[in-house]
């Protein structure tokens, strides 16, 4: 299954265009993403885009934080955790980095090297990302937007980021950030280019997967009752 | 006098790929090739670009929505490289100022089976 948790959302219409796009170039399933600001007006849209999508692709919302303050950001992850189906924060920050890989509440830290001269982890970070499985985001569009110096920047930021994943294994992700149709693209070209940086097939298989087991794991959220024990209603 | 043909043993093996293209502003056949060319020594190097054996075969106008012109083109590269050129192609997003995104499509051994996905 692949896999996108970072689609820029916007209008019904950009919406459906951009659904349509990456259903035509072998996604299956894409999160919208809005920040704090814009997630409640966008949950009005839910069931139009249900409409519209009905046969076409499988989505759902990301939230996306984008705050320096850390007691900011807690706030809002508690208050939209029940109807988000993923909670990323934008890194590039050190104290938001680390903050975000403590907190259980938040699935994913988006671009730990944003705005930063180096990938914005280390092995203390890498390690708290294992413990409280907050998964790291590579986003497309920063290789895509980028040219010569900060393209190779970019790429070696990721380069430093894979030497952490292979060693301490933290749930990394692979997603577009795609703003229009220009910046969608096919399935094999979006794992070629990974490819070409310095991943696995395996490994970007993985990503996918980790992408899926955030969706599911937080299907069954509200049942947790701590790490590892879920309410079930089976009887049986 | 032309150059005898070499045996098969000794040709490149090539691989054709459909790439899919949408561009803000109307481009011919020409500008095409100069910006696969272009993607693929920005992103790869001029050296190993070499090895690439970059052709376009064929090129379509397929049609014109409100945002972009829509064409689709038939390009070779040679085998070993088709992931190289694959996503140095798809890295390309400017030309001329305009927006521009290519995609492949579709892989294929010869240019008849790549021209079903046209």
């Amino acid at each position: 299954m692949f896999f996108d948790l970072n689609i820029k959302g916007s209008s019904l219409e950009n919406n459906i265009k951009l659904a349509i796009q990456a259903s035509d170039y072998g996604w299956e399933h894409i999160n919208f993403s809005y920040n704090q600001n814009e997630f409640k007006e966008a949950l009005k849209l839910r069931d139009n885009l249900k409409d519209s999508l009905d046969d076409i692709i499988d989505f759902d919302y990301t939230l996306e934080i984008k705050s320096t303050n850390i007691n900011e950001i807690r706030k809002h992850a508690n208050n939209f955790r029940s109807r988000a189906s993923c909670i990323s924060v934008v890194g590039g920050d050190l104290k938001v980095n680390r903050a975000v890989l403590e907190n259980i509440k938040i699935d994913v830290l988006s671009r730990p090297y944003l705005n930063r001269f180096d990938s914005g982890m280390n092995h203390v970070l890498a390690k708290e990302a294992v413990r409280n499985n907050v998964a790291i985001e590579i986003c497309f569009k920063d290789i895509l937007r980028t040219y010569l110096a900060p393209r190779a920047k970019v790429i070696s930021n990721f380069r430093d980021l894979y030497l952490l994943y292979r060693k301490f294994d933290f749930p990394l992700i692979l997603s577009s950030r795609a703003e229009s149709v220009f910046d969608i693209k096919t399935v094999h070209d979006f794992i070629n280019v990974f490819t070409q940086t310095g991943l696995t097939a395996d490994e970007i298989d993985k990503s996918f997967k980790t992408s899926e087991e955030i969706l599911k794991f937080n299907e069954n959220r509200q049942d947790l009752i701590l790490k590892g024990v879920r309410r079930v209603d089976d009887e049986a | 006098m032309k150059l005898k043909v070499l045996p098969p043993t000794l040709r490149k093996n090539n691989r054709y790929l459909t790439v899919d293209i949408k561009i803000a502003s109307q481009i011919d056949k020409d500008e095409l090739v100069s910006i696969i060319w272009d993607a693929c020594i920005r992103f790869k190097g001029e050296c190993e670009t070499s090895n690439f054996n970059l052709w376009v075969m064929k090129f379509y106008e397929i049609d014109r929505c409100d945002d972009y012109y829509h064409y689709k083109a038939i390009v070779r590269c040679q085998r070993d490289f088709v992931s190289e050129v694959r996503s140095s192609i798809a890295l390309a997003t400017r030309h001329n100022g305009k927006s521009l995104a290519m995609s492949t499509i579709a892989l294929s051994g010869t240019i008849k089976a790549s021209q079903k996905y046209i």
